[in-house]
């Protein structure tokens, strides 16, 4: 034989041979955009500078490429590049901006508002700051997850120094009344406005100065970027301070120190001008498929109840199946990536606090799953999902107990149930 | 005609050609001043000489009080001033270090008043902070990156003195971004 052929040894964990399960879980993370990686790889082989060395061109072509990514998330949002802080995801974003703000004014002003329904990085914050003297409001949310803004208005105090409300919920989709808040506060001279646009930004139009927000949080990998990054909106005009949490050489305005990671930075950027093109495309395409499980469950199973508010955001759909329980359904469908809330939450057994908040009774927050499609979502795997969730649950249902006292009409909350 | 009568044939026509006059040549910039009748004497610039920082004192007693003082609240020096001065330079005339604690030698900022440092931060209080006309974004931009910073700091340097602001407190932060941590103090150049 002339030449040789050339065999690549297997790799121990190797991926290929293996098949995947179906990846409906879009709000813990999206793959990266293949364009997206495109646009990063330079920055990890041949233009490895430094964007903050000012003395060659090494540390200028990247300081260029992070510039046009700023550009890019700027325009997304609606916002000025200068107010672009990069971080290293929406956790350090809603670090940052939380207790940034409350410790700055901590002189004058002692009182944080925020929602029941929050991420955990944000009610964690909070909690913080309680530790370190700040009164938080944590306000209740309607059954469909919305707050009510006379509850917000009635919370607010002179010494009231910020007010933190996600834009999109990561559990249920919902969507807050982001603009009407906005203006809200704007009635209130002093007060700043943080989202968590996390799960908002790239999905739905989300813009800075329609809805006069002040600090928004935004992630790299919910909007098919890489981990690892993600960005803190800080308005500049009016001046928006806080003491920043990173120390260091003063870069990102002095609020985040540390040199950035230009390969990451230039991925979200990339991946917020691909969003921006293709907002609609994704949203209607979606839409589509949200429309299409949620019809084709509620055609073949009974007592499924969708979570939080059905305008919300499409792509994220939460249903809990009355009489099964979330974890073994999760079990059982093996080759399907769900969750059962959100990522954080899915490694413990303590049902979802956000399903709680809404008014779900326990069992139904314990029955729950999150179906999260995005861009690369196909139709072909919805369906199958469909059908396997619907045979798996009627499984379940022929296992268990409680649905034969259901189906004989016994009213299951009526029981009285014995400890032993 | 051979080659070389071509072309000192063209020189010659090229050289007889009379150079061309500029269009229209730029009005003079500055109005000579009117000769004086013995002719005697002409300055070459009209425009207003510009000083180096240098503040001429008011008589004491008729000037903008303003009071200085340091990280701990103690005061250090209560200056006159006269009104349009800026902070900088009137911590300067009066050998006010507002790189940190009070040295003899006064030190005027990295950037010389042109807003491209946060070394003449200072920190006013809330009533006079108020009288102050907003800062502008670029006085923002660097006072993000003051050390110690506080919702009523400004630059000194952007700081005009105006006669409402008669007995304006003005306190000097602990430290600024200057790295030197073994309290050796920059040298003016």
């Amino acid at each position: 034989m002339l030449g040789f052929k050339l065999e690549v040894p297997r790799r121990e964990d190797s991926v290929q041979g293996k098949t995947h399960p179906i990846y409906l879980d879009m709000q813990a993370t999206t793959p990266v955009d293949p364009r997206v990686l495109d646009a990063m790889l330079p920055y990890l082989t041949d233009q490895y500078g430094n964007p903050h060395s000012r003395t060659h061109a090494y540390g200028w072509e990247a300081e260029q490429a992070i510039e046009d990514s700023r550009k890019h998330l700027a325009d997304l949002i609606g916002a000025d590049p200068k107010d672009i802080i990069f971080t290293s995801g929406a956790t350090e974003s809603n670090n940052m901006a939380l207790k940034g703000v409350a410790r700055f004014h901590k002189e004058k002003k002692r009182h944080i508002i925020t929602t029941q329904t929050e991420h955990k990085c944000v009610l964690d914050s909070c909690r913080t700051l309680q530790e370190e003297g700040f009164d938080v409001t944590y306000l209740p949310v309607q059954q469909n997850g919305i707050i009510r803004l006379e509850d917000l208005e009635a919370a607010i105090r002179p010494d009231t120094s910020i007010v933190s409300i996600m834009t999109v919920n990561n559990e249920t989709g919902v969507i807050q009344p982001v603009k009407e808040i906005g203006a809200l506060l704007r009635k209130h001279r002093g007060i700043y406005f943080h989202t968590d646009a996390a799960q908002a930004v790239g999905k739905i139009p989300v813009d800075v100065n329609e809805a006069n927000i002040d600090l928004m949080s935004i992630s790299g990998h919910k909007i098919y970027g890489p981990k690892g990054i993600g960005a803190c909106y800080v308005r500049r005009r009016p001046r928006v301070r806080l003491e920043p949490i990173i120390n260091g050489g003063g870069q990102e305005r002095g609020l985040r120190s540390g040199t950035l990671a230009t390969h990451l930075c230039v991925g979200i950027g990339e991946a917020a001008r691909i969003a921006k093109l293709e907002m609609a495309r994704d949203r209607e395409h979606v839409k589509a498929l949200s429309d299409r499980l949620i019809n084709k469950i509620n055609a073949q199973v009974e007592h499924v109840i969708r979570n939080g508010d059905a305008s919300g955001y499409s792509g994220c759909v939460n249903l809990s199946f009355a009489y099964v329980e979330g974890e073994s359904l999760l079990m059982a469908l093996k080759d399907i990536a769900l969750s059962s809330g959100s990522a954080c939450t899915s490694a413990s057994l303590e049902p979802s606090y956000v399903l709680r908040a809404l008014g779900a009774a326990e069992d139904m927050a314990h029955s729950s799953l999150r179906f999260g499609m995005g861009r690369f979502t196909t139709e072909a795997e919805v369906d199958y999902v469909v059908n396997k969730i619907v045979a798996v649950v009627q499984r379940l249902r022929d296992m268990s107990p409680l649905w034969e006292m259901v189906q004989e009409g016994i009213d299951i909350s009526s029981i009285d149930w014995a400890q032993h | 005609m051979n080659l070389a009568a071509r072309a000192s044939h063209l020189l010659a026509t090229t050289s007889r050609r009379p150079t061309p006059r500029p269009a229209a040549l730029p009005a003079p910039r500055v109005r000579a001043p009117p000769r004086t009748p013995g002719g005697a004497r002409r300055t070459l610039h009209a425009s207003a000489a510009v000083g180096h920082g240098h503040l001429t004192r008011p008589a004491p007693g008729t000037g903008i009080k303003v009071h200085w003082k340091d990280s701990k609240g103690n005061l250090i020096k209560t200056t006159e001033g006269n009104e349009g001065d800026d902070l900088l330079s009137l911590a300067h005339e009066h050998d006010i270090d507002l790189e940190g604690a009070p040295t003899q030698a006064a030190n005027l900022c990295a950037c010389e008043g042109s807003v491209a440092c946060s070394t003449c931060h200072i920190v006013l209080t809330p009533e006079h902070y108020d009288l102050l006309p907003e800062p502008e974004d670029d006085e923002n931009d660097m006072l993000d990156m003051a050390f110690g910073l506080t919702d009523t700091s400004r630059l000194g340097c952007q700081v005009k003195l105006t006669k409402d602001m008669d007995g304006i407190t003005a306190m000097l932060p602990s430290a600024t971004r200057n790295m030197f941590v073994d309290g050796k103090k920059p040298t003016h150049h």
